[in-house]
Order: structure tokens, then sequence, then C-alpha cells
């Protein structure tokens, strides 16, 4: 059942290398963190507790509403809503994405996970995450699409942190989860002033510090 | 000696008294009571490093928190880095104040999260839990993201987004590594939490799995030496160092970048022991070391803002560092040596940069020659900590650098002898052929000769007369420190 919400997952991804519309990226990755909460409930189902409940709330109304809301407010006023010239164009995106899809697979099976009673799709989908954040803040040009890039490398992180629950102790999940709550509320701070000082929303753009 | 508060006070004190500065009435007031919780951490910080070298490690909050002879050192360099940078804010803000061009509410936003951020910069130190000593970091690039914006200019928004983005990615790296290196664990019988406790997995190191371990410290050296500012991950130091005020440029150089790579060191006993002893994390670090050192030197020779330079100069310093730690043996304990010896130079140079661009109202070179003449106070720091820095005798850098050296011709490392003498004999030409005129060029007309105060002058001789002694003779109880110190990034579990 837990790996319906990985392979969604790894279609999110996907379909977050070929959206263009800024507020699209923002709903899948909404939709991306509220699918994993799910998930850390559904891998250890047979097992569940207060904790692990509370967390995974946690996580789904941070991911899923959260900060979904603060990068939009942030786009308020801006009229720039969608990357139209990406520095790598959608198709040839979509086939590194499958590409490192496969390689991610294939790492993902030389480290497994020792003896832990969840979906072995766990390691994979935490590697394809990291690699299409990582894609989407270097292939993409406007600001806010490095802070959906910066959530999903977190969501993909989050994947492996919450198949390793209750090792990963509540805490520092808590912890985890409040430090990503304000690195998102900091770059909302951070696109707003950004957007009003530069007028523009590109990346590429700045550029004035070099050398 | 009651210690159980120690640990708890040092953490909590700088936060009550940073938030206490944002009642302040005046500019001055909210200094003071910064200065105060700087000064009540340095208080209880000093009180648990004399307990870890008197009777050793001090612990708390179930094993969690820790301080032990590596931590201790650390903490050791951080106070008199954080002490001599919120003096020198004192003086670098008041002058502003005094121009017009800071007010009170820049101040409060200073110095309620200069003081949180000390507090972070000790979480880090302290935390037995890597979890925990990740959340510090992480937590103090969120804190020190906005000390790069105390005055709002393109410039400095660029520099704070960039900032922001590559070390906010790479402690994102640093977690997942550390989360490898849970799983790892898995099989060892750990109750929840109790798997992050750096102690139990040092105990158990040899029963981790070593292909995750291995795959666990790749992303953590990228993710923390992306916050150490080693090359190729070293995008963001130029732009927020040149950009930063001074005393947080001074900071980020002289003991953030430290903090990072203090988390690396951490890192490297587990992962030797569960690789089998073969220094294959070594053999990681040198290489990033190597790489580090031969892009500042590249860069250094075509910098034109003096705080870039510095910033380059920092890169150089901490591809040194992972170089000691990356010979192992005599070269770990000059690596920490190493770490002291930078931080105290590099911190001084940023306060002389700072406090002379403020009298030239410019950082770049070419405009602000003649420093003696103008400052001799700050002229004289900055040429003293630029000769330091380029690991002139007697300062202590040389010495240092001398051993890191002596480690490498030791073990025959040759490609690595070449890289380093190659690497610092080009920034050695590069930083001398800029430091002359700094100090000893024409005084431009309208620029005035400044006094300095006798706070500016215990602020410069502080750290001069402790790398100058250093230099000269090493102290039995401070060799000692580095020697516990060392033994445990070795493994020598203490």
């Amino acid at each position: 059942m837990s790996n319906i919400y990985l392979v969604l997952v790894i279609l999110i991804n996907l379909r977050l290398l070929t959206t263009s519309r800024i507020s699209s990226c923002i709903n899948w990755v909404a939709l991306q963190g509220t699918l994993l909460g799910l998930y850390g409930l559904t891998a250890h189902w047979s097992h569940v507790n207060a904790e692990l409940l509370g967390l995974a709330a946690f996580s789904i109304v941070l991911k899923g509403y959260f900060f979904p809301r603060v990068l939009h407010r942030s786009l308020r006023g801006v009229k720039a809503m969608r990357e139209i010239t990406p520095f790598v164009g959608y198709i040839p995106s979509l086939l590194i994405g499958l590409a490192a899809l496969a390689l991610c697979q294939w790492i993902g099976h030389r480290l497994p996970l020792p003896d832990y009673d969840i979906s072995k799709l766990a390691m994979p989908v935490t590697l394809f995450s990291v690699f299409c954040g990582l894609f989407l803040i270097t292939g993409r040009k406007k600001i806010v699409m490095q802070a959906v890039g910066y959530l999903v490398i977190d969501n993909g992180i989050f994947a492996l942190g919450i198949s390793a629950f209750p090792q990963t102790s509540l805490l520092v999940e808590l912890g985890l989860l409040l430090n990503l709550c304000v690195a998102v509320f900091v770059r909302g701070i951070m696109i707003y002033n950004l957007s009003r000082v530069f007028h523009h929303m590109d990346s590429h753009q700045l550029s004035t510090l070099k050398g | 000696m009651n210690t159980d508060f120690l640990l708890w006070a040092l953490l909590v004190s700088p936060v009550v008294f940073g938030l206490a500065s944002l009642t302040g009435e005046s500019e001055k007031r909210s200094l003071l009571l910064m200065l105060a919780g700087v000064g009540a951490q340095c208080f209880f910080a000093s009180l648990a490093i004399i307990q870890v070298f008197s009777s050793g490690p001090v612990i708390d909050a179930s094993g969690w928190l820790r301080l032990d002879a590596l931590s201790a050192y650390h903490l050791m360099v951080m106070l008199v880095v954080y002490g001599g940078s919120s003096l020198f804010a004192w003086v670098y803000f008041i002058s502003e104040m005094n121009a017009g061009y800071l007010r009170l509410g820049q101040v409060k936003t200073f110095t309620s999260l200069w003081c949180p951020a000390m507090s972070a910069m000790a979480l880090v130190l302290i935390s037995n839990n890597l979890g925990m000593m990740w959340i510090g970091i992480e937590a103090t690039t969120l804190l020190t993201a906005f000390l790069i914006c105390i005055h709002m200019s393109r410039g400095v928004l660029e520099a704070m987004w960039k900032y922001l983005v590559i070390c906010s990615v790479g402690t994102a790296l640093a977690f997942l590594g550390t989360l490898f290196l849970i799983v790892s664990a898995h099989d060892l019988g750990f109750s929840s939490g109790e798997a992050l406790l750096w102690t139990n997995l040092l105990n158990k190191a040899d029963q981790l799995d070593p292909m995750l371990t291995k795959a666990a410290f790749i992303f953590i050296l990228v993710g923390y030496g992306t916050k150490a500012g080693l090359a190729p991950m070293h995008s963001w130091l130029p732009d927020a160092h040149s950009k930063a005020p001074a005393p947080v440029s001074a900071l980020f150089s002289g003991f953030m970048l430290n903090a990072a790579l203090y988390c690396v060191m951490r890192f490297i006993p587990l992962v030797n022991i569960a690789t089998g002893n073969v220094d294959w994390p070594l053999g990681l670090l040198l290489g990033f070391g190597m790489v580090s050192i031969i892009v500042a030197a590249a860069y250094v020779l075509f910098q034109s803002d003096v705080k870039r330079l510095l910033a380059y100069c920092s890169v150089e310093h901490l591809g040194i560092i992972a170089l000691g730690l990356g010979i192992g043996g005599l070269g770990t304990m000059a690596a920490l040596f190493h770490t002291l010896n930078h931080s105290f130079s590099k911190a001084l140079s940023f306060f002389a940069a700072g406090r002379l661009g403020q009298f030239y109202g410019s950082h770049e070179m070419e405009e602000m020659p003649g420093g003696l003449k103008v400052s001799p106070i700050w002229g004289g720091a900055l040429i003293a900590s630029f000769l330091a820095l380029i690991g002139v005798a007697p300062f202590s850098v040389f010495m240092s650098e001398f051993q890191i050296l002596k480690a490498a011709v030791d073990k025959n490392m040759l490609l690595v002898l070449a890289v380093f003498i190659i690497g610092t004999a080009s920034i050695f030409i590069g930083m001398l052929q800029h430091a002359i005129p700094l100090a000893w060029g024409e005084q431009p007309d309208g620029i005035k000769t400044q006094k300095g105060s006798l706070l500016e002058a215990f602020i410069v001789l502080f750290p001069l007369v402790i790398l100058l002694l250093l230099g000269i003779w090493m102290p039995e109880p401070f060799r000692i420190v580095l020697e516990k110190a060392a033994e445990i990034i070795q493994g020598k579990f203490i």
C-alpha cells in the first residue's frame, strides 16, 4: 500500500520537471508533502502511535498548507508566473529525469535499508527527489523555483527519515520540520524583497557579484 | 562543582539577552544588552571548558548535550572570535550611528539575531546528538542570513539569497548523510533517539554498514563542506563575506566556517572505523583540501575588493585545515592548531578591513592606500593580519602550516606537498602585492588621520599577541588540549 504513495512522489517529481506554471509547481510540491505524511502513517501502520500520528499531521499541515501559502503570498504582485525559457528545456528535463530515475533505482538497490519493514522504493525515491530538487534549483531561472527545488529535496529526505522512524527520534524530526518552516518563511520574505527591489524574478540576472 | 546547568546556561543566556535587546530604547542600550549576552555565554562556557580539561567531558540532557576535548577546544576559539567580534561590533556600529548610517531598528535586528546565532553555534559544538548538531548548523544559516542585510542594497540581497540557497541545500545534503548513517545503525539495537548519539555510534562504529556509511560521508562532506566554504562549493562565500557588515564577515570567516568543518570532524572517526580503518574518509578530505587551495590561489591574484580577497583567503585556509585532517597523524593536530590561528588572524583582518573601509568609504583596494597613515591602529592591524595569514614567521600560522607540511613529508605525499607549496606561494605573492600599497601607499587627499580608542587597541592587540606567542612558544597545557582533541578525531575515544 505504501508503495503507491512513493510511486506518486516519483510521478510528481517528473511532473515538476515539465511544468512551466510556477503556481502549479507550488501546488504539486504541496501535494507531494501531503502524500509523504500519509506514507509515513501507512508504512508504520502496524505500530502506529501518538508520536507518529502527530508527526504525520504536523508534516501534512506544514507541507500541504503552510509552505504553499507562504510561497503563493510571496508571488503576489509579480507578473512573471511562468518559467518560459528555463536553462534546460522541458523535454530534455524529462529525459534527464527518466535517466536519473533509472540511475537512482540502480544505486538505491545497492544501498539497501537493513532489515527495515518498509518499501524498497524508499531509498530510490529519496535519491531521485534530491536529484530533481537540485535540477530545479540549477535548471530553472525563476527564484521561486529554487524554493520549490529545496522543498523537493526536503520531501525526499523526509521519505527516508519517516521510513527510519522511530530510530530518528520525534524531537529531531520536529526540529527538522520547524527548521524547514523557518527556512521557507525566510525564503518567502526574500522572494518578496528580491522581486520588489530588482523588479524581476530571474536568478540568472542576480549577477552583479562576480569574481 | 555542580555542572548540571552549565551547558543549558550557555545555550539559553545569549537568547535571553538577544530578545531583551529588542526592548532597548536606544542603539547603545541594545548593543550593551548584546554584549551582556555574549559575556554571559563566555562566563558559562569558560566554566564548562575548565571542567572538561580538569575532570573530563561534561554531559547533560540524557547524553544529548556533551562537551568533550574536541568541542571544548572549538568552543574556546568561538568565545574569543565571538567576544572580539562583539566588541568590534560596538566600535563599528557606534561609528555608523555617529555618521547617521544606522537606525535603531537596524541595531535591534542585528542584536536580536547576533546573540541567538551564538547559541546556535554553541549548540553545534555541544550536541552529542547528530540531529541536533544539524539543527544548530541550519539555524546558524537562517539567523545569520539576515545579519548580512543590515544595510539593504541590491548587492546585499543578491549575496543573501545565494548564501541562503547554497548553504540550505548543503545542509539538507548533510542531513541526508546523517540519515544514511542512522539507517546503517538499524541492526545495532538502539532505541528511539539513541541511534543519533555520536558516542553510541562511535562505540559500535565497527558494526555500521560500510557501504551506507561511505555514502553517508560523501553527503556529509559535500553538505557541511558547502557551509565550510570548501571548493568547489564555495561560491556563496566571497559574496556573503564582502557584502556583510565587517563584524558579521569576521564571524563568518572566524568561526562559522569552522563550525561546519567541526561537524565533518565528528564523522571522521565513525566512518574510518566503519570502513575498516583504511583512512577512506581522509582521502576525500585531501581531495577537497587541494581543490580549495588551488581555487583560492587562482582567485586571490585577481581581486580588487579587500573583503573578497580575504574571503578567498578563507577558502585557502579551510582547504589547508581539510588537508591537515586528510593527512592524519600529526596533520590532525596541526589542522586543529591551524583552525585557531586562522580564526584569530582572519577575524582581525576583517575588523581592520571593515574599519578602514569606514574611513575610506570603500573596500576597493585601489581606493584605500596608506592605511598606516590614515589609522596606525587599523592600518597596522591590516598589515599584521595579512602577514599572519600568508604564513610569515613568527606568527603561529607559520607554525601550523609548517607542521602540516612536515606531516605530508613524513607520509611521502608528494602531490599534496606540491599543491600546498605552489598554492600557498601564489597566495603569498597575491596578498603581499595588495598589502604593501594598502599599508604604505600615499594617503589620499581628503582622508583624515584617525585616532583610535583604547578599546580598538585592545581588539587589535589581543589576537595579535596570542598569534605571536603561539608562534614562538606552545604552552604545555595548550599542547595537551590539542592532543586530546586530535585523539577524538583519530577515533581514540575520550
